[in-house]
């Protein structure tokens, strides 16, 4: 296929696309994250249970049971999604009651029935059924409870008793023993005082699990682990309270040997305690499965005899009836007594049973719900939790378009400035780039979030670096003397290298990112993964091919079409090298700066890394930050005073909006606090987040892994393409900039967040895009330069690639300022982040990692040799710039170049007749291996400068063996022309 | 913090090596691991070992990588040195 066929193979190609890509568009809908529609997203991190460890298998059936879960709440679209080895990430839209979907989804619902009176545990760790001391009598499940404290203390006790029903295989108590109170540091740094003789966590599986809500993850001073052995269990009794919210009735110690298991059971319902003795009462009935309905016959037959047995002659039946309780998740639900009378030979289960006491129609509709979905194989610890009102996400998508928007049309700008003619195409692949992108998100589909929404913005900044890249190629290649259609296919020919090296590095990034990254995250990197693929497509296929079938018209005849303005203006002439001590001296100051203030002020963390729970609200009446607090103060188990409370000044929020930050609370708690300022002042919108001690962990541990990840892949990559002294000087300016974005952050004040971390990954990316473009000038002119210094050449790619790296950086900052100004918050803080890495990239690529490579290289022998024979020739002193005297041989060699494919029987530009270059090459093509001669050339052919003339054997490193010579065509098997 | 805030100012301290004769051991790169081991152990060590936390990492926490850093640097610039006098002293 020739190159005009293959041009508009190409054109119908990206037309059919973009035709499919309309359809797409108009047909699919745009799948929105949950900051985007507002709604309630749950993050839960996997334990082990007895019965399961985490496992694939057991998240997935987790998961399985979850959506089942959810199903029953009738929500629509909604996302559950494994993160991580042991995370589960449950969004769900539009639900704005945190409190009962955390109820309603996370609940393990481990349900046990246990022959009460053989069970229950008395002082001496023995069961004593006909002591009402122990079992409670007929107040059995809130009469004789121990405290908390005791109750473990004394199942700490009791030996341990191997048993095949037991639900666990012992648990660990964390406790002060003590007489004194004892305070321990919170995982967000925050102290909390534990009365004498009081239980301060568990029950843990592990040891270690008790110390995940502290500081550094150790066992707190004045505090003591008990285990409790297998066999003997902790129950909450009843919760107290009308609606059963209240705190437990007492703690009781078991015989962890059930006799029945929640799956026993079967079709669990809510119903009311109808009938002649019934209450009216909210309750759940259910059926049994056939082992079940002869276990429970058994079961209450058994009781029902003991029962009869106990009654003392002349007493009431109703004193010495036995009781079974039923516990769900380690706490009582209800206990129920067998009435002997009624049932000597105990329950015949055909009928199914009924378990009733203390319910609402919520909390019997809710508990039958999760009896028919069944129990979580494994024990699920909510880590974060987080709502975002439908008004505040839907503020947060325009304001995300509006950047988007705004940033393309800045670039777009600046591309028809510089370029052209040239603009003019790029800002169409910018077009077309923008449908296909927005097609294949709706297409896989990708849940677009906020950081996603930056992620896309960004891109439109990838897609025209990589148009830059190769528009100043072509340009240079037509101030070098060829003609604008030779330029052209030169210039995608040379430049298409670097695209593909700086690219390919972005989406390992992106790759990485996520991979590691937290759900939010995710989507920005898929975005850019997705965007960088595709922007290749139409920032190189695609315009090569349009100005491929534009290369004969009189659109681009002109140079000055291009931008392309006075031969050799554009270079420039600065010694970078011998300068760049003073850029090195500038950096370490501004780095020394950032490490003084780092040591004075720190980082401020944001929650993500801390841990609590943060609402922002915007009220519809004025308040002052003491009303706020004083509202806050009266929800069970807050104290105001503990509440960080500030006034914001948000355009997101409105007047009236305030941040509360408080430790961590439970969704129950979140959800009053909102609720509170609503009755007092009336909230317009609210957004809350809820971030427990090991989400922060692993979050910070996720962002270390995928840093060290990235850098070691990124070397791999520039060892490989490059040399490997080439990735030293790449690491040592991707540090730097990391740690200047570090300083500034700290120096400004601004919250660190996993948005900030997913920015500081991108930074690397980026940081690498503008070093692999000077880089791969300076691999292309080592050869071509054999007599000049390492630094002489460093120089020289510096002052042609300059204007390229401005451009490029100036090109990616423009939709990252967008972002910044029209953003909102969040992608103000992200793009806070990726404009400080962008600058410190741009700066670094040029005046840090060139530098490095150059002091580094120049240490080589040959280097040495040369650098002291142009001293040698120069009176002493190394010219910044490789310049041949009179008398002296080319500073360039001319390299050989890969011979097309296609032959030239015609001049590049007809109307500007045949260069001498070209003649020579129709010459060749048409005498096959002939050498060509123009026998009308005066000049002698000098003799060709000998490139390895410095060169000592063991210097030649030739990275790439020479390729052995093609054998001749065989014409007769070519086309016939 | 006190980690990231000895790594910084040991690079910050490691920019002014350019201003010195490249003699140091692996030249500009050699001083750079100098500078940021030299800093990390230094501050390392004299915090008894310990790497001192968030809430106990302070302005002079900072500082305490500068001389750690010029040691590392120092003892890069005199491995160097020797090694080459060795490698110009003749053949006994």
């Amino acid at each position: 296929m020739n190159n005009h066929r293959r041009n508009l193979f190409v054109l119908a190609l990206v037309f059919g696309l973009l035709l499919a890509s309309l359809a797409v568009i108009f047909t699919q809908p745009t799948k929105l994250g949950l900051d985007l529609k507002g709604g309630t997203s749950l993050v839960y991190q996997a334990k082990p249970t007895k019965q399961s460890k985490v496992t694939g298998d057991s998240i997935n059936r987790a998961i399985e049971i979850m959506r089942a879960r959810v199903d029953t709440l009738g929500v629509s679209e909604p996302e559950i999604l494994r993160s991580g080895a042991d995370q589960i990430v449950v969004n769900l839209p539009a639900v704005q009651n945190a409190a009962e979907a955390e109820k309603q989804v996370g609940t393990v619902a481990q349900l046990h029935f246990y022959d009460w009176e053989t069970n229950v545990l008395g002082p001496n760790c023995k069961p004593d059924a006909s002591n009402s001391a122990v079992t409670g009598g007929p107040n059995a499940g809130s009469a004789a409870a121990l405290t908390h404290y005791n109750a473990v203390k004394l199942a700490a006790s009791c030996p341990p008793k191997v048993s095949a029903n037991a639900t666990t295989s012992g648990s660990y108590y964390l406790v002060n023993s003590g007489t004194k109170p004892v305070t321990v540091t919170l995982a967000s740094g925050k102290p909390k005082v534990y009365l004498p003789r009081s239980v301060i966590a568990g029950p843990e599986d592990t040891e270690a699990g008790l110390y995940t809500g502290f500081k550094a993850d150790t066992q707190p001073a004045g505090t003591s682990v008990v285990k409790v052995p297998e066999g003997t269990i902790v129950v909450a009794g009843q919760a107290s309270g009308k609606n059963g919210n209240g705190p437990p009735l007492g703690y009781f110690v078991l015989n962890d040997d059930p006799a029945l298991k929640g799956t026993d059971i079967t079709d669990p319902k809510q119903g009311f305690s109808n009938g002649a003795t019934g209450s009216g009462e909210p309750n759940v009935t259910f059926s049994f499965t056939d082992k079940g309905q002869s276990i429970w016959q058994k079961t209450t037959r058994a009781i029902a005899q003991r029962g009869q047995e106990q009654q003392l002659p002349g007493t009431q039946a109703s004193d010495a009836f036995q009781h079974f309780a039923i516990v769900l998740d380690n706490q009582l639900i209800s206990v129920p007594h067998i009435d002997f009378t009624e049932n000597p030979d105990g329950i015949d289960g055909s009928n199914g049973s009924e378990i009733s006491g203390g319910f609402t129609i919520e909390s019997a509709q809710r508990l039958a719900n999760l009896l028919q979905t069944g129990a979580l194989p494994i024990k699920l610890e909510l880590i974060s939790n987080s709502q975002v009102s439908a008004t505040l996400g839907k503020q947060a998508l325009h304001q995300g378009i509006i950047a988007g928007i705004i940033g393309f049309a800045l670039v777009a700008i600046f591309l028809l400035i510089f370029y052209r003619v040239l603009g003019v195409i790029a800002v169409g692949a910018l077009l077309i780039y923008t449908v296909y992108l927005f097609a294949l998100l709706k297409l896989i589909p990708i849940t677009l979030t906020l950081p996603g929404i930056a992620g896309l913005v960004l891109t439109i900044g990838v897609a025209a670096d990589a148009n830059i890249v190769i528009f100043e190629r072509v340009k240079e290649e037509i101030r070098n003397g060829r003609s604008v259609r030779a330029g052209i296919a030169t210039g995608y020919k040379k430049g298409i290298a670097a695209i593909i090296d700086a690219n390919v590095v972005t989406i390992m990034v992106a790759f990485i990112l996520f991979i590691l990254a937290t759900a939010g995250v995710k989507g920005f990197a898929f975005t850019l993964g997705v965007g960088t693929l595709t922007s290749l497509f139409t920032a190189v296929v695609a315009t090569q091919a349009v100005l491929g079938t534009l290369g004969d018209s009189r659109i681009i005849s002109s140079p000055s079409a291009l931008g392309v303005t006075k031969t050799d203006k554009q270079r420039w002439r600065f010694d970078f090298m011998g300068y760049s001590k003073y850029f090195f001296a500038f950096s370490g100051v501004i780095l020394a700066i950032g490490a003084l203030s780092i040591g004075a002020n720190g980082l401020n963390f944001g929650i993500d890394f801390k841990s609590g729970t943060q609402v922002k609200v915007a009220l519809a009446q004025p308040a002052t930050v003491q009303q706020v607090r004083d509202v806050v103060g009266t929800v069970a188990g807050i104290n105001g005073a503990d509440a960080k409370i500030q006034s914001e000044q948000s355009k997101d929020l409105g007047a009236n909006a305030f941040s509360i930050q408080t430790p961590t609370l439970t969704p129950t708690q979140s959800t009053a606090v909102t609720k509170s300022l609503t009755a007092k002042f009336g909230v317009k919108q609210s957004n809350t987040t809820t971030i427990g001690p090991t989400f922060g962990q692993t979050v910070a541990r996720g962002a270390i892994i995928a840093i060290i990840a990235s850098l070691l892949v990124i070397s791999a990559y520039i060892a490989l393409r490059f040399e490997w002294k080439y990735a030293v000087p790449v690491l040592i300016a991707l540090m730097h900039d990391l740690l200047i974005t570090a300083g500034v952050y700290s120096l400004t004040g601004f919250e660190v967040t996993t948005s900030t971390v997913a920015a500081l990954l991108t930074i690397l990316g980026f940081s690498l895009y503008d070093t692999i473009i000077v880089f791969d000038r300076v691999r292309e002119n080592v050869p071509r330069m054999p007599r000049a210094g390492f630094a002489q050449i460093v120089n020289r790619s510096m002052s042609e690639v300059f204007t390229r790296s401005l451009a490029t950086s100036a090109c990616t900052s423009i939709p990252i300022l967008a972002l910044l100004i029209f953003g909102g918050q969040t992608l103000r803080d992200f793009a806070f982040a990726l404009l400080v890495g962008v600058i410190s990239g741009a700066y670094s690529s040029i005046f840090i990692a060139s530098p490095v490579l150059t002091r580094w290289k120049e240490r080589e022998p040959m280097y040495v040799r040369r650098t002291a024979r142009i001293a040698e020739a120069h009176g002493g002193v190394v010219p910044a710039f490789a310049e041949a005297r009179e008398g002296e041989a080319p500073v360039d060699v001319p390299l050989p170049e890969r011979k097309a494919r296609t032959r030239l029987t015609s001049p590049d530009d007809p109307d500007r007749g045949v260069s001498k270059a070209e003649f020579d090459a129709m010459v060749a093509d048409l005498h096959g291996d002939a050498p060509a001669v123009a026998t009308d050339d005066p000049e002698p052919p000098k003799p060709k400068p000998d490139s390895s003339a410095d060169a000592l054997p063991e210097d030649v490193v030739m990275k790439d063996q020479p390729k052995k010579p093609k054998t001749p065509r065989n014409r007769k098997h070519g086309r016939s022309r | 913090m006190a980690m990231l805030a000895w790594i910084m100012m040991g690079l910050a301290v490691w920019h002014f090596t350019v201003f010195l004769p490249d003699h140091e051991w692996g030249g500009i790169v050699g001083a750079f691991l100098g500078a940021l081991f030299g800093a990390v152990i230094f501050g390392f060590a004299i915090n008894g070992f310990t790497v001192p936390g968030e809430s106990t990492t302070h302005l002079l926490t900072a500082l305490e990588a500068i001389p750690g850093a010029l040691l590392g640097i120092g003892l890069m610039y005199f491995i160097g040195v020797r090694q080459e006098r060795n490698a110009e002293a003749p053949p006994a």
